[in-house]
């Protein structure tokens, strides 16, 4: 009996020893359970993105792929369309994502005010137009804002103003799809925006109240610092969004008139599916995806700092 | 009798064209990316399941026609999809793209698409010559086979609907002013009568999507264009978006707008149904199918409406021009080609499925024997007892050009529509904008331009 615990004791001194054996197979679950994940993001994400590197340096002649080396991308910087379409891009960021932001801010300083009732259906309410279908919301908006068939001015029309030319003049196409990108996002930022605002202390207002703060000192000086991080994220995320924008041009003026709401997005889709130039749509995405890079590397610098 | 015979004599053409041209292809050389054999060796005739992509009307009519096809191949079991247009160009290109994966075995393709998918994606798309499409080369209307066929040897497609330039227009509003539209030679007389209705009865001669919102916003241009004759390159491939022929098509449009003759169809298809049912312009400058579409929207206005064919841009220039044409492919890629091509056949080269489809939706026929049919030379009530169908008919027989498609036809309505938006929304000089659209094209392209 003594002689079988010690020898069962002396062996298992030695097995505890070992105890780093089992650890080989600790060690490879955790990759098995990301396995998947990462066989989906190589072969769906990782690998498209480098093939169409491969295809943005190769041009389509008489139906055989011919390596043209960074012509494609040269051709980008004679292109005046590709400058347009860069130009209206910006135009947008510039103009449209800072007042939606702005707009987002009041609606979610509103929306996390005691003073409110029913708080839940207004959010819900902001929030609904961001599950819509893009397409869907598209046509509607074009139906719209149709010159001389649209809602919109046959109610401006009642008002005695003359009929707004909103998808066929330049100026007022820009506006039109400003408008529609502003309904359309103003919600979800202001959603990222209320969760952080509720995450701010309320002493801290307690504090400034004390002091003899007013509402737009508290504003400024509590809420506005306590909102920074969620402002650069939906900064950020609007910033990569608007740089991407197809549907809304797409669906609502395809990008006329003249060009005037051709964006980077839609000049891609074209190239790519309208005119089989496969070769220059990906160096466009190429061109794109260094773009956002850039912008997203200075929007951290300047805004992500001091937080 | 006569039936049998006839098809002993197909027979006996697809069997020589086969011969001939399997050796051709092979000889060719060119990289295929989807082609998986060539010819009647991928599939029975009388075998398989086959898909067909389409959109709208001709989907539902090519549905209507299965049973009685099914009577001839039992053995053949097809699947008509209803794509949509234009989701469909969206859809057979991503599948080219992808060497022909996804793809439907039978494919239906406008004009504008036909030669780029040639071009950019050989082998995409099936040679029908060898399977037999040879022996139709002479059952279509004028210029058909050139457009199906460039070279004469290899068959990319069979014809099906060829659409010549129309004029429908409101009779009440012409009489209404006082003007015989039926006398109308040139379009600068119309634009007189233009202003005369305009003045008489407030309506507009006609609309035009002056913003582009729709690819195909420049349609009456390009008729003012194929009227003439001309087109966005020449037979060669040289670029004449800025030739004197289209310099004149656009200012007549802008002779137009500047007289306030021309209503606004941005939005495309829904404006223009608006337009219709609210009367807006007095003329349809509009191909023949458009004739079905008048009829199903506003059947109220019977006997109001009329149809003749466009007047000459220049005197005694001509009124007839195939202004766009819609094809069935087989898919380089089809495992069942033999069998869609029996489809294929069954749907476009036999007189009584083409005179159901045009009773159907009023798609009009390249099929020349088709129109021996009484329903093409019967009065239409709805255009005033008129015989539209020979309206059309004559249009059809009439020498018609070959236009050019090329693979760059998308590249080039895109700058013909942008500087068309300049003229009607800025007052651009035609000129002007035509030559810098001429030069863009050249310079996207690689394509010389012909001064």
């Amino acid at each position: 009996m003594t002689a079988t615990l010690t020898g069962s004791a002396a062996r298992a001194v030695p097995s505890a020893g070992t105890a780093p054996r089992p650890r080989p197979r600790r060690r490879v679950a955790p990759y098995l359970f990301v396995l998947p994940a990462l066989a989906l993001f190589a072969v769906f994400k990782l690998y498209p993105i480098g093939r169409s590197f491969v295809i943005s340096l190769h041009k389509t002649v008489g139906g055989t792929d011919r390596f043209v080396g960074a012509d494609n991308y040269e051709r980008l910087l004679h292109d005046p369309l590709f400058w347009t379409a860069l130009k209206n891009t910006a135009v947008i960021l510039v103009v449209q994502v800072p007042v939606m932001l702005a707009l987002a801010t009041g609606l979610a300083v509103a929306l996390n005010s005691t003073l409110l009732r029913g708080r839940a259906v207004f959010r819900l309410g902001f929030f609904l137009p961001m599950v819509t279908g893009l397409v869907a919301y598209g046509i509607v908006f074009s139906v719209l804002l149709n010159k001389d068939y649209g809602l919109v001015n046959w109610l401006t029309g009642l008002a005695g103003l003359d009929p707004v030319p909103w998808l066929t003049d330049p100026l007022w196409a820009k506006i039109s799809l400003g408008l529609a990108l502003t309904w359309h996002y103003t919600g979800y930022n202001a959603v990222i925006l209320l969760a952080r605002l509720q995450s701010v202390p309320a002493e801290l207002y307690d504090a400034a109240a004390v002091d003899g703060a007013g509402a737009w000192t508290s504003f400024r000086h509590v809420t506005l610092p306590g909102l920074r991080p969620a402002l650069l994220l939906t900064t950020v995320l609007s910033t990569i969004g608007t740089l991407q924008i197809f549907d809304e041009p797409y669906v609502l003026t395809g990008g006329g008139p003249d060009n005037a709401t051709l964006t980077i997005g839609v000049y891609l889709y074209q190239n790519a599916f309208k005119y089989f130039d496969f070769g220059y749509a990906s160096a466009i995405a190429y061109a794109l995806a260094v773009l956002i890079g850039i912008l997203g590397v200075i929007q951290f610098r300047f805004l992500g700092e001091r937080s | 009798m006569e039936l049998e015979r006839r098809r002993v004599l197909r027979m006996g053409g697809a069997i020589a064209a086969g011969a001939g041209l399997t050796g051709l292809t092979a000889c060719s050389g060119t990289g295929g990316t989807g082609a998986t054999g060539q010819g009647g060796s991928a599939g029975e005739q009388d075998k398989g399941r086959i898909s067909v992509w389409s959109w709208q009307g001709p989907a539902a009519e090519m549905k209507a026609l299965v049973p009685e096809f099914n009577k001839k191949y039992p053995g053949i079991e097809v699947t008509v999809e209803d794509i949509g247009n234009p989701a469909i160009w969206d859809k057979i290109t991503t599948g080219l793209a992808a060497g022909g994966q996804g793809l439907a075995d039978v494919l239906h393709i406008g004009v504008d698409y036909l030669p780029g998918y040639v071009e950019k994606f050989p082998g995409g798309l099936a040679d029908l010559g060898p399977l037999g499409a040879g022996a139709h080369r002479n059952a279509f209307a004028p210029g058909m086979w050139q457009t199906v066929s460039p070279d004469g040897k290899r068959v990319n497609a069979l014809p099906w609907e060829a659409n010549s330039a129309g004029f429908y227009y409101r009779a009440d509003l012409f009489e209404k002013a006082g003007v015989d539209a039926g006398a109308l030679q040139t379009w600068e007389e119309t634009i007189e009568a233009g202003k005369a209705i305009k003045a008489k009865t407030g309506a507009h001669l006609l609309g035009i999507d002056k913003p582009a919102s729709q690819a195909d916003a420049a349609n009456f241009f390009q008729m003012l264009l194929q009227l003439q004759g001309a087109f966005y390159f020449s037979l060669s491939g040289d670029i004449t978006l800025d030739s004197p022929e289209a310099v004149k098509a656009l200012t007549l449009i802008k002779t137009m707008n500047d007289a306030g003759l021309v209503s606004d169809l941005a939005g495309g298809w829904n404006t223009l149904m608006s337009s219709l049912k609210q009367g807006t312009a007095a003329v349809l400058p509009m191909p023949t199918w458009f004739g079905g579409i008048i009829q199903e929207q506003v059947p109220e206005e019977a006997g109001k409406w009329k149809v003749r064919l466009p007047p000459a841009v220049r005197r005694g220039g001509s009124t007839a021009a195939t202004v766009n044409s819609t094809h069935l492919a087989v898919a380089g890629s089809s495992k069942h080609q033999a069998a869609a091509w029996s489809f294929v056949e069954f749907v476009l080269t036999r007189p009584a499925s083409q005179v159901q489809i045009y009773k159907g939706k009023g798609i009009a026929p390249a099929l020349m024997a088709a129109y021996d049919d009484a329903v093409f030379h019967e009065p239409s009530p709805f255009f005033s007892g008129q015989k539209k169908g020979e309206v059309f008919l004559e249009a059809l027989k009439a020498p018609s050009s070959a236009f050019n498609y090329t693979a760059d036809y998308a590249r080039a309505l895109k700058l013909v529509t942008d500087a068309q938006s300049k003229v009607l929304l800025g007052g651009a000089d035609p000129a002007k904008v035509l030559k810098e659209a001429a030069d863009q094209l050249a310079r996207q392209t690689g394509r010389k331009v012909s001064r």
